[in-house]
């Protein structure tokens, strides 16, 4: 410890010699734009120290600086102005607009602020503005189509899911491909809890990160490379997204006060294309319980002795769209934000308060959150400044819709609606008593679950609590020496209870899951920053600190079954109560440094480093070191090219390690407390069983010497900006290499394991991003605009090796054999079961007996992963007016639909209308007769099925996945805001300072895709799991249109 | 004096953060687990693990396989065993069965003759997991399973060398317990022996009677076990139905049986109001107008015709009855009626020391109608002794054939024995399901994908009509 010590505080102690002091005087002045109008927040820093301040609102500041120092002076969109601190007291800067926002400032790693020209790696920033155009309720959704190189996926239209984030394609088998989340320099969890599983039925809850509310961000920095994010060390691979909250302004003589309005209204996104020509039942028979299954006769009106529902004769009659517009409801979503702000030269506060209040597309469901934001800082004097700020989202989620498999509450468009059934017919669903009624009864007599009971009577709720936020001092004991103190926490308090009334069929007895989750998660961190230039050309920036962070989640969960009284949810109400608990907590220290050496401010060298120390590796084994080194190098400035044709240029390359480690409690070998004996179909049993307890050995050999995975890489990159920035270029090549990924492989479960914990294999992502955004046409008098924007990204993440003899690895199971592995030599690859082919035709062999096609053997149907995505983003603007739109586009990959699948084999869509009635032969199938002597003959199928619905419904027997394999390329139109923004010659003199009225859409068309009848985007997987590529049983996703009132006094 | 100052103040802040840096980093231990366990503990688990697994998945699923129910979810009837099916039982019954048990037998073997009673315990459900699983897969791995160490991808055994492990499994056993060290032994917990509740008179029995049933299957293979069946015959055999082995099920949440669970999980309260389990074929021909009581037992609305093979049944067809389709239908591993009858096909085939073949018959069949009459936990329609003796003792002389029906009849509702009958024995005669791909009733599962990718020894997939060496 004594020779660490000495290391670190070397350096200092050479740093402080160079320490000198002058005679402070006050500065003060006003700042404007090149119209004279003021510019609040404008940056002031002192150069080559650390004291700053910002323009207030009326565009004033003061600040302490000695003579000679240089005041600089930037804003986005502004002219960075450098002005010499003379005898006077008073400065006053007239800023000019850059239309190359040279001079832009992001917010990088540990909450660092640097100017972009000094970046050796890409970034990509979305404003805050952007976010809320058209709103999101998740913000990982906004980002869709903004951002190159990312990847977004959600789980369709159910209220409060979760949207997935992926950077540069997959980096890790373990599912360590989550970016991590920081909101003012502290880390935020974006993890989701799963209650149940896909095999039971699972409730898609919202990932960590969904809470952050897009009113009270100011932008989100995407870092993507390993540079970028080279200070978070083991927890850097999969990328970071740096969110910045909004500060106070003040307004003129006082406070700023806005006011956002939204209120969207939701239908479903896709219909599917429903049969109505033949009604429910089997082979050409009607079925009163046939529910999903329309193979019965054709629909002429005629009578039935058993009407569905009714069961009583009545008339059949095809219901338009399958009653799905009956069953769905029309969505509100209504989002109000009301914030005010203030700040003077000492202090600025900013308080926001947001409602959102939904009622989604599926009966029953709604979502109510409030958020309330406070940020707020003073600058007690020249050289100590606190800040802090805290976030709070009560969050309530009421009916999400069940997913997966396995559990009665499910409705999803291939099981759940009927040519013949009037979804209207399930109201009411619930006598006096208590009992379900109107029920679907089948010709045998057996009832199933009225829809409507299902969506009103069982709960699927959510209550969640967070509170995330962070406290900080800064100290600037010396002119160009700071001390930054920062703790942040976000504490997580998530409960959760489905049930099931007694009398829904399938859970006859009545249940319930209380789940009650605890998230929470500190970080501190301490840092020492120290500017010095040393001649006109040279300046340096070092700083070093410490991090500690500290992870604990904590879960009781209590399942009841069979209760006594009706919707009494106590453990003892129940006739058998399961408890569970969870617990795990880690740590991670890290100290770090980073040297940034300027030189003419046209080539800055910056180094970083980074050791950890983390509580999840072995005590002996568990410090690591990360390095990163990136260079930025404007060549325009380095050269001398100064033209109206290239205004910018500069060229970028980085280098980096960064790691990720592993979870709590993989190192040792246990006997786990058992509750649950598991069965197919999770026909469980429990402990204690006939009064013993039960403790079962881990079925995974713990591992001997675990090292973090580890990710190197390199990135090149490229900016120009041309005709004065009316055209800029940002292109990035990268190449990421993943290896020791920590991974528990499957071993030979005849070795009485399942599993070992070792470092394995290795996956490389390599790939290219280019983004072009042009002012393509600007009316001579400034009325009329066009910018337009396009990003493209290729990334190929390859496997390139596991372990000996391992020929895969599950990366995530769906249903009926289908699977999404790693598989050497290719992207993660959906394994599924195709249909026998001739290997000369490569068409469908048929079995000669029956007509049908037969089971092949599983294999790799395709990569899950797109080939590129990109996003097209267009604003048009005259006046006051704006048209916003994006576009994004996904493409190649492959998806397997089993609503597509249910859709088919159950007759409900059109394409199962062909010879309804008359012969089927499978013309596409091939007879291939084996000669015995190594020849075969092959003719044309003419065998015929037994009829149309023998050929459907045997396509995927044996678990065949292949006919429901989709090529997973779409094209959206994602979002279209159109707003009109009133001048202040309209205001006038009201007390309203700006108004903007506003049109906004999301997810409004489906461009091109070759799924049928569903969204391509539905996943059956939330941000939890790793897995793409499979769709089951989805909330339908929806289309929202709605209008936006901004207002600001 | 300024700079010292701030100096020492960084020194403090440093050395205040790392002077807790090792106890904040020595956090990686599980509160909520243990790092051993008592055989107390972990054999509750094998046994309910066992079951649960077994009757969900091999209980469920295969019982159209020997046709004892007519149709059922997701069989492999037809010639395809999917990968959950078979990966599933596979996991179950190495790892978490076998992996288990062998950890107990460690231990046990460890803390010497003390424990004898515990190990015996977990020697012979060992082997009886070993019967099973060459009885799905023919080859399996034995001799180099359960030890990653020096076997990370174990060689597959033949099936005869499987069963002769197996017998010599019980042997050992046996061994054991005639030498236990009764002073200081290891306290077996009632609830822990889900079986016998620390009997090991009765474990002993079992071990012996279960070591026949191996070597039924290794002398029908070829093996010459004569020897060995003679001198199994000669040790005490289960014989009446308070030493049979199966698991209770109380009925309440959480201890119920799947074939229960699985009609009130998806469809509604009953068997016989959802027609989900209806008689195979064979049990229709092998009961209907014979007199045999167990017919009205097990088949409800039994004046209709049975559903048809690979058809499940409807108002239109009987059904299997409400009385054995129950929460609390125990789960059967083995009944005194299979020994019985063992010893009447012994007996038929000359074997002496078995006794006499018609009385072993008319005791085989005497005891299978105590049990789903009397014996069985929670019985619900009761016969009557006079009925039992009225039925067996107008039965005429067994042939083999007989033996072999009665067989089959007495393993009712255990899926794997049935299925080792029938392919054994050939008798009932199984008529192909009507959508079969392989033309004949299923032989085999396949090896499921999960062993075949992670242990290069595995060999290569049989159809799954292939009979097994046993079938000989």
């Amino acid at each position: 410890m004594r020779s660490k010590l000495t290391w670190m505080l070397t350096p200092l102690l050479v740093l402080f010699i160079t320490f000198s002091y002058g005679q402070e005087k006050t500065i003060s002045g006003n700042v404007t734009d090149q119209n004279g109008l003021p510019l609040p927040g404008v940056s002031i820093v002192v150069v080559t120290t650390t004291t700053g301040t910002q323009t207030d609102f009326d565009g004033n500041y003061s600040i302490q600086a000695n003579e000679g120092d240089v005041l600089r002076y930037s804003y986005i969109g502004q002219k960075t102005v450098n002005r010499t601190v003379g005898a006077a007291t008073t400065i006053n800067i007239q800023m000019e607009e850059d239309a190359q926002a040279l001079e832009e400032v992001v917010v990088t790693a540990l909450g660092i602020q640097k100017s972009t020209r000094t970046l050796g790696y890409g970034t990509d920033v979305v404003k805050g503005e952007e976010l809320v155009k058209a709103r999101e309720t998740n913000i990982v959704n906004s980002l869709q189509g903004k951002v190159t190189g990312v990847q977004i996926t959600n789980t369709g239209g159910n209220l409060g899911g979760s949207s997935k984030i992926i950077i540069r394609g997959v980096s890790s088998l373990s599912g360590a491909n989550n970016p991590l989340w920081v909101v003012d320099g502290v880390l935020i969890n974006n993890s989701q809890t799963v209650t149940g599983s896909r095999i039971t039925g699972n409730r898609d809850f919202s990932n960590g990160a969904a809470v952050i509310n897009p009113d009270d961000v100011e932008d989100i920095n995407v870092l993507k490379g390993a540079a970028a994010t080279a200070l978070y060390g083991s927890r850097a691979a999969a990328g970071a997204i740096i969110v910045t909250t909004k500060k106070g302004r003040g307004g003129d003589g006082g406070a700023t006060v806005s006011f956002n309005s939204s209120t969207r209204f939701d239908n479903l996104f896709r219909i599917p294309d429903y049969q109505q020509e033949y009604a429910m039942g089997t082979n050409g028979q009607y079925d009163s319980g046939s529910v999903g299954f329309d193979w019965g006769p054709r629909i002429e009106g005629q009578t039935v002795p058993n009407a569905p529902v009714t069961n009583a004769p009545g008339q059949l009659r095809a219901v338009k769209d399958n009653g799905i517009n009956d069953f769905f409801d029309t969505g509100v979503t209504r989002i109000n934000n009301f914030a005010i702000g203030d700040a003077d030269e000492k202090m600025d506060y900013r308080l926001s308060v947001t409602s959102l209040n939904q009622n989604g597309v599926l009966p029953g469901s709604s979502l109510d959150r409030i958020t309330v934001g406070l940020n707020a800082g003073v600058r007690h004097s020249e050289k100590l400044e606190s800040r802090f700020s805290v976030q709070y989202t009560t969050t309530k989620t009421r009916g999400t819709g069940a997913t997966g498999a396995n559990d009665p509450n499910i409705i999803d468009l291939g099981n759940s609606f009927s040519s013949t059934l009037d979804q209207n017919l399930f109201s009411p669903w619930i006598d006096e008593s208590g009992n379900q009624i109107n029920q679907l009864v089948d010709n045998q007599g057996v009832l199933s679950n009225n829809p409507l009971w299902l969506r009103n009577e069982n709960k699927n709720d959510r209550d969640d609590d967070r509170v995330f936020g962070n406290a900080q001092i800064t100290w600037k004991p010396l002119r160009n020496f700071s001390i930054l103190g920062r703790a942040g926490i976000d504490l997580q308090d998530d409960r959760r209870l489905l049930t099931n009334r007694k009398g829904t069929i399938q859970r006859l007895f009545g249940d319930f899951d209380s789940d009650e989750i605890r998230r929470n998660e500190l970080t501190t961190d301490l840092i020492f920053t120290y500017a010095n230039q040393f001649s006109d050309d040279w300046d340096l920036t070092v700083f070093g600190g410490f991090q500690y962070n500290e992870r604990t989640f904590q879960r009781q969960r209590i399942r009841g079954v069979d209760l006594l009284i009706p919707e009494l949810f106590s453990p003892a109400n129940a006739a058998q109560a399961i408890p569970e608990r969870d617990f795990t907590k880690r740590s991670l220290f890290g100290i770090y440094g980073s040297a940034e050496l300027g030189y003419k401010n046209w080539a800055t060298l910056t180094l970083t480093a980074r050791n950890d120390y983390s509580s999840t590796l072995p005590e002996d084994n568990n410090s690591y070191f990360y390095p990163s080194a990136s260079l930025a190098f404007v060549f325009t400035d380095a050269f001398g090219i100064s033209n109206d044709i290239l205004s910018f240029g500069k060229l970028r390359a980085s280098w980096a390690k960064v790691g990720n480690d592993t979870a709590a409690y993989q190192l040792n070998f246990n006997f786990n407390p058992v509750t649950t004996a598991t069965g197919q179909y999770s026909l469980n049993n429990n402990f204690p069983f006939n009064g013993a307890l039960a403790y079962s050995a881990s079925n995974t050999i713990p591992p001997s010497n675990l090292v973090p995975e580890e990710q190197t890489s390199y990135e090149f990159g490229l900016d120009l900006k041309f005709f004065n920035g009316r055209l800029n270029l940002d292109a990035a090549y990268f190449n990421n290499k993943n290896e020791n990924q920590i991974l528990n492989i499957p071993i030979p479960e005849s070795t009485g394991f399942a599993f070992r914990t070792t470092n394995v294999g290795r996956v490389d992502q390599k790939g290219f991003e280019i983004s072009l955004d042009a002012l393509a046409v600007q009316s001579k008098n400034g009325d009329f605009a066009w910018n337009t924007a396009i990003n493209y990204s290729k990334v190929d993440s390859e496997v390139v090796s596991l372990t000996d003899g391992l020929e895969r690895v599950v990366i995530a199971s769906g249903f009926n054999s289908v699977q999404v592995v790693a598989v050497p030599g290719e992207e993660f690859q959906l394994f599924a079961i195709p249909h026998l082919k001739d290997e000369e035709t490569g068409r469908p062999i048929i079995d000669p007996n029956t007509g049908r096609r037969q089971a092949g053997e599983a294999t790799t149907l395709g990569s899950v992963l797109p080939d590129w995505t990109g996003g097209w983003i267009n604003n048009f603007s005259y006046k006051g007016f704006s048209l916003n739109a994006t576009v994004d586009v996904r493409w190649g990959g492959v998806m397997k639909s089993s609503t597509v699948e249910s859709l088919q084999t159950g007759g409900l869509v059109t394409e199962t209308l062909q010879n309804r009635e008359g012969t089927f032969i499978d013309t596409e199938g091939i007879i291939v007769t084996d000669n015995g002597d190594g020849t075969f003959d092959r003719r044309d199928n003419d065998v015929p099925l037994l009829n149309a619905q023998d050929f459907w419904t045997s396509l995927n027997d044996n678990s065949v996945a292949e006919p429901y394999i989709y090529d997973a390329t779409y094209v959206k139109l994602r979002e279209v805001g159109i707003s009109y923004t009133f001048s202040s010659k309209l205001l006038g003199d009201s007390f309203i300072k700006s108004l903007t009225l506003g049109l906004e859409g999301r997810n409004l068309a489906l461009l091109y895709s070759k799924v049928p009848h569903i969204d391509p985007e539905a996943t059956l997987f939330g941000s939890g799991a790793d897995g793409f590529g499979i769709e089951r049983s989805s909330v339908p996703s929806t289309r929202s249109v709605g209008f936006n009132i901004r207002l600001t006094f | 004096m300024k700079k010292l100052k701030l100096i020492l103040l960084c020194f403090v802040f440093i050395s205040g953060t790392f002077s807790s840096c090792d106890d904040k980093l020595d956090i990686n231990t599980d509160p909520l687990v243990a790092t051993s366990a008592d055989p107390n503990a972990v054999l509750p688990f094998v046994f309910v693990q066992y079951s649960s697994r077994k009757v969900t998945e091999l209980g469920t699923r295969i019982c159209d396989v020997s046709q004892y129910i007519s149709n059922t979810f997701n069989s492999p009837k037809n010639g395809s065993t999917s990968i959950f099916l078979t990966g599933n039982t596979w996991g179950m019954m190495y790892n978490q069965i076998l992996g288990n048990l062998s950890l107990v037998k460690a231990d046990a073997t460890a803390a010497g003759p003390t424990s004898n009673n515990v190990n015996a315990i977990a020697t012979i459900l060992s082997a009886h997991i070993y019967f099973e699983l060459t009885s799905i897969w023919e080859d399996v791995p034995y001799s180099e399973a359960l030890n990653g160490q020096d076997f990370p991808a174990p060689n597959f055994d033949k099936q005869e060398d499987v069963l002769n492990a197996v017998v010599g499994l019980y042997d050992e056993a046996i061994a054991l317990i005639d030498s236990r060290q009764l002073d200081g032994e290891f306290a077996i917990q009632t609830t822990a022996d889900q079986f016998y509740g620390g009997d090991m008179d009765k474990w002993r029995i079992l071990a012996n009677s279960l070591k026949l049933r191996a070597l039924m299957l290794l002398r029908n293979g070829g093996a010459s076990v004569d020897s060995q069946i003679n001198a199994t015959l000669a040790q005490p055999l289960m014989s009446s139905n308070d030493e049979a082995a199966y698991l209770i099920y109380t009925g309440a949440p959480g201890a119920q049986n799947a074939m229960k669970t699985i009609i009130t999980a998806f469809f509604g309260p009953d068997n016989e109001s959802q027609n989900v389990f209806g008689p195979g074929p064979p049990i229709d021909n092998l009961l209907r107008d014979s007199g045999d009581p167990r017919y009205d037992l097990w088949v409800a609305r039994n004046d209709l015709p049975a559903p048809e093979l690979a058809f499940f049944p409807d108002n239109s067809t009987s059904v299997l009855s409400n009385n054995i389709i129950r929460f609390d239908l125990p789960d059967m591993l083995m009944l005194p009626s299979e020994i019985d009858l063992y010893k009447a096909e012994l007996a038929l085939e000359g074997f002496a020391a078995a006794g006499s073949a018609d009385a072993n018959y008319r005791a085989g069949v005497t005891n299978s109608l105590r049990w789903w009459g009397q014996d069985i936990p929670g019985v619900l329609a009761t016969l009557s002794e006079a009925d039992i003796t009225g039925y067996v003792s107008s039965l005429a002389a067994p042939t083999i054939e007989d033996v072999y029906n009665q067989q089959y009849l007495s393993a009712f509702l255990q899926p794997v024995m049935a299925w080792t009958h029938v392919r054994r024995n050939q008798i009932p005669v199984l008529d192909a399901p009507p959508a079969s791909t392989i033309g004949t009733t299923l032989r085999r599962f396949n090896y499921p994908p999960d062993e075949v990718t992670s242990n290069p020894n595995t060999p290569a997939n049989l159809p799954t009509e292939t009979p097994m060496w046993f079938e000989n």
